[in-house]
């Protein structure tokens, strides 16, 4: 399998995985572990004044995976790129998954707020991961700002709905220069696997894995899937035919014509 | 009293007990600066610089910690 190349750093796994709503810490962290994971993505909060020593992250090892700080829950470019700043300062990392998602109930992104964000934080050296709804242009107009990537998304956070948005996908993936993450609605390891056989580069998933009976199980069913749809999609998949065609010669039976 | 804004809830603390520094602050809430970034008054300031931090009456603090997320 070829490796993922993010802003010029090599990855052997093409599933990223997100650390939220998870059961307890440890069970994260073998499910992290059995997802083979090297990118894993995380939010900022407020501190819990009430209980301050909560700290659902202790178990991650940040030797073995690329922390990737979110700008969740920010609803204008302005706190997206405050929520940036702060990640960075928080983790001494430059790298940011960029989420600007206004409306509550779909949470999906505000193309314009993104691309202004975007924008900013691009000229501030940060690399930037913008998640985006499936729109070709879009991910060319942040693509010529200078993402890192574009993470378009397959149905709503959380939803695992799969891939609702498998024409515009393609499109992007057609056109794209920057890797292809499909992030957001992919419930199932067939939607991971069908994602990576369109030829997006990689896939993020977060609910599917941590809200499953066994979190663990499920990290490697993912994983499994998105190296099967990527190794696929480097086999070269032959076309699909509107006809049947026979796999044996029609010639040579057992009758007499 | 003397009063600083943390995370949005005013708390007051007597003169002799108002905190002089992100880390005092810190330490009396009882938070854990290992994974937490602070803003005070919307400037950003990394944990390696909490012990010089000076806070004073008035400040606006936000404590903000790295949680999960997808």
């Amino acid at each position: 399998m070829e490796k993922l190349i993010i802003a010029g750093r090599a990855f052997d796994s093409r599933l990223l995985v997100g650390t939220g709503k998870f059961a307890s810490p440890k069970v994260m962290a073998r499910a992290l572990s059995a997802s083979g994971c090297e990118i894993v993505t995380v939010a900022l909060r407020r501190v819990d004044i009430d209980n301050p020593t909560d700290d659902t992250l202790r178990e991650i090892d940040r030797d073995r995976f690329l922390l990737l700080p979110n700008t969740s829950g920010a609803r204008s470019a302005e706190e997206a790129v405050r929520l940036s700043r702060l990640a960075r300062a928080a983790t001494g990392i430059n790298w940011v998954k960029l989420e600007v998602t206004p409306d509550p109930y779909y949470l999906l992104p505000c193309p314009i707020e993104t691309l202004k964000a975007a924008e900013v934080l691009v000229k501030e050296g940060f690399v930037v991961l913008p998640y985006i709804n499936a729109d070709p242009i879009l991910a060319k107009r942040l693509q010529d700002v200078g993402t890192a990537t574009v993470m378009p998304l397959g149905s709503p956070i959380g939803s695992n709905q799969g891939l609702k948005t498998r024409a515009a996908l393609e499109i992007i993936v057609e056109q794209s220069n920057v890797p292809v993450v499909v992030d957001a609605g992919l419930g199932l390891p067939s939607h991971a696997a069908e994602a990576m056989e369109i030829g997006a580069d990689a896939v993020l998933v977060n609910t599917a894995i941590a809200a499953a009976s066994d979190p663990v199980e499920m990290a490697l069913a993912f994983k499994l899937a998105v190296e099967a749809g990527r190794r696929a999609y480097e086999a070269g998949p032959r076309d699909p035919l509107r006809k049947a065609e026979a796999s044996s010669p029609l010639t040579g039976f057992l009758r007499d014509e | 009293m003397k009063s600083l804004k943390v995370n949005g809830v005013e708390r007051q603390f007597a003169p002799d007990e108002m905190p002089g520094t992100l880390s005092a602050l810190l330490s009396v809430l009882g938070v854990g600066p290992a994974t937490v970034v602070a803003e005070v008054d919307g400037r950003i300031v990394r944990r390696e610089e909490f012990d010089r931090t000076q806070i004073s009456d008035g400040q606006q603090i936000e404590l903000i910690k790295l949680m999960g997320g997808g």
